[in-house]
């Protein structure tokens, strides 16, 4: 039997190696400088790297100028831009996936098959208003499914965690950190909701044609 | 990069224990807008929160197993926000009841607030306050307060503990849109008088009191400054029967001192209605004791 000492102690250090193993899956997207969302890394291809994130949050780079249209570029981990290629977009379930050359400066996370359970706890990680690489924690509020504009059902996740903008498009974590969803918006001003995993990967997996 | 570590099995422990009290947590049907959550403390009784039961009748339960089930108010009380269903064919085991709650401790808030499923928010235990006073004439002896979110249809829920046992009976309705929590052994005392008697007696004296200062003369000796000077006596009330006059001043009552009639009103509470209580008075500038026995309030 641990103390109760050793039991924290054991936890933090949990909780710390996860998120510093989960920041390098998590970037910063930019339109001339400015934070516009975060993108979760999915896998390596290459030299490349594909990237998820939120339809919405391209949408912030299409309008993000007066005489010409924003460039949506990715800041990595150590703050270097990269050049972003669109490959998709659905704005019904308000998701994207982006490539980037980025030569092994990131890495992957594991997305998570299972629907997760109501009291879980659960990590964000992202951008809010800019800042980067900001970790709010929480639990599993409720998980359902919702109709998107073009009817197609989506697994979404609700949650407790503290989300601001900027947090689009990043990773919302389990206590094993793999990717339970996609923090998507904020509803009532405490309610997070995020894209559930299974519906992110049965997306991005045909894209893949694996 | 699945780690299998303290943090894994601590938030699986909590999904549990969110398991563990969602056996026990109907949705209450008892208002126009948001249904509400009710805990399953009895073979045939859920508690909820007073303020979620809009109406007397056509109520209607949802138990975890998603049958419809229509309930019976059994007795309200508004001054504490506790109400008390009976329904017949409940069939969901009881919630069990936490040990006492100390602060700092993890803590969930768990709702029922429609048949999509239990939700649940987290937080801490963040303070056992009280007493403090609810509305004219009613103590709350104890409360828990939370940082856990409540949620829309919360009230009626409980906050749990790590192992699904209930603090207590969660309500937005004490104080508007803070979640106050109702330790559970106070909420299941106030519940025990609301199924005998349908509601909670409240005591009264029959006078008509004014605050008052202690004559210098008699402050030292009574160590209180203050006291209730009483104004008019009630025609064949309590405290005429007990020999209470005009001109006494209420000094204390079975000991407790009263220097504000806030303290008089919080003592008055449903136990000592029908029992003879000692009243220390000053009359005459002499310090006395009378018995009065506490009448009911309609």
């Amino acid at each position: 039997m641990l103390s109760f000492e050793t039991l924290t102690g054991t936890l933090d250090h949990a909780a710390v190696g996860l998120l510093d193993g989960a920041r390098r899956a998590v970037v910063q997207l930019v339109v001339r400088e400015r934070g516009v969302g975060t993108g979760t890394v999915w896998r390596q291809d290459g030299q490349d790297a594909l990237i998820v994130t939120n339809a919405h949050v391209l949408a912030a780079g299409d309008h993000g100028g007066r005489h010409e249209r924003g460039r949506l570029r990715m800041l990595d981990g150590e703050g270097v831009a990269h050049e972003v290629a669109v490959l998709r977009r659905d704005d019904a379930l308000d998701l994207a996936l982006l490539r980037v050359t980025v030569a092994g400066r990131v890495t992957g996370l594991r997305f998570s098959a299972q629907t997760p359970r109501v009291g879980e706890w659960v990590f964000a990680i992202g951008n809010p208003w800019g800042q980067t690489g900001v970790v709010t924690r929480g639990v599993i509020s409720t998980t359902g499914t919702v109709a998107a504009r073009d009817g197609r059902r989506v697994s979404i996740i609700r949650s407790d965690v503290h989300l601001a903008p900027g947090n689009s498009g990043g990773p919302l974590l389990n206590a094993a950190g793999d990717v339970v969803g996609i923090n998507a918006m904020i509803v009532g001003g405490d309610l997070s909701v995020a894209i559930a995993a299974s519906t992110v990967a049965d997306w991005l997996n045909p894209q893949m044609k694996i | 990069m699945t780690n299998d570590n303290n943090l894994t099995t601590l938030s699986a422990q909590m999904a549990d224990a969110v398991d563990t009290i969602a056996r026990s947590l109907v949705t209450v049907n008892g208002r126009e807008r948001q249904a509400a959550t009710g805990i399953a403390y009895a073979a045939d009784l859920v508690l909820t929160a007073d303020h979620v039961v809009e109406r007397d009748d056509n109520l209607t339960i949802v138990t975890p197993d998603g049958r419809t089930l229509p309930a019976q108010l059994a007795g309200r009380d508004g001054s504490s926000d506790i109400a008390v269903l009976r329904v017949a064919g409940l069939n969901t085991p009881p919630a069990a009841a936490a040990a006492s709650a100390r602060v700092g401790a993890l803590a969930l808030a768990v709702g029922r607030p429609s048949q999509e499923g239990v939700v649940a928010s987290s937080g801490i235990v963040s303070a056992v306050g009280g007493p403090v006073r609810m509305g004219r004439n009613a103590q709350l002896d104890r409360f828990i307060r939370t940082d856990a979110i409540p949620y829309p249809g919360f009230s009626g829920g409980a906050l749990i503990d790590a192992s699904g046992a209930a603090y207590g009976l969660l309500t937005t309705g004490l104080v508007r849109g803070t979640a106050i929590v109702i330790p559970m052994d106070i909420a299941l005392r106030v519940a025990g008088t609301l199924t005998q008697h349908g509601y909670v007696k409240r005591g009264y004296l029959g006078v008509v009191t004014q605050q008052a200062a202690v004559p210098p003369a008699q402050r030292a000796a009574l160590r209180q400054e203050h006291g209730l000077l009483v104004v008019r006596v009630e025609e064949n009330g309590p405290a005429e029967k007990g020999g209470l006059i005009v001109g006494d001043m209420l000094l204390a009552l079975d000991g407790h001192p009263v220097t504000d009639a806030d303290d008089l009103l919080g003592m008055l509470s449903g136990d000592r209605v029908g029992k003879a209580v000692s009243v220390r008075v000053l009359r005459g500038g002499q310090p006395a004791d009378i018995a009065v026995t506490v009448g009911a309030r309609d």
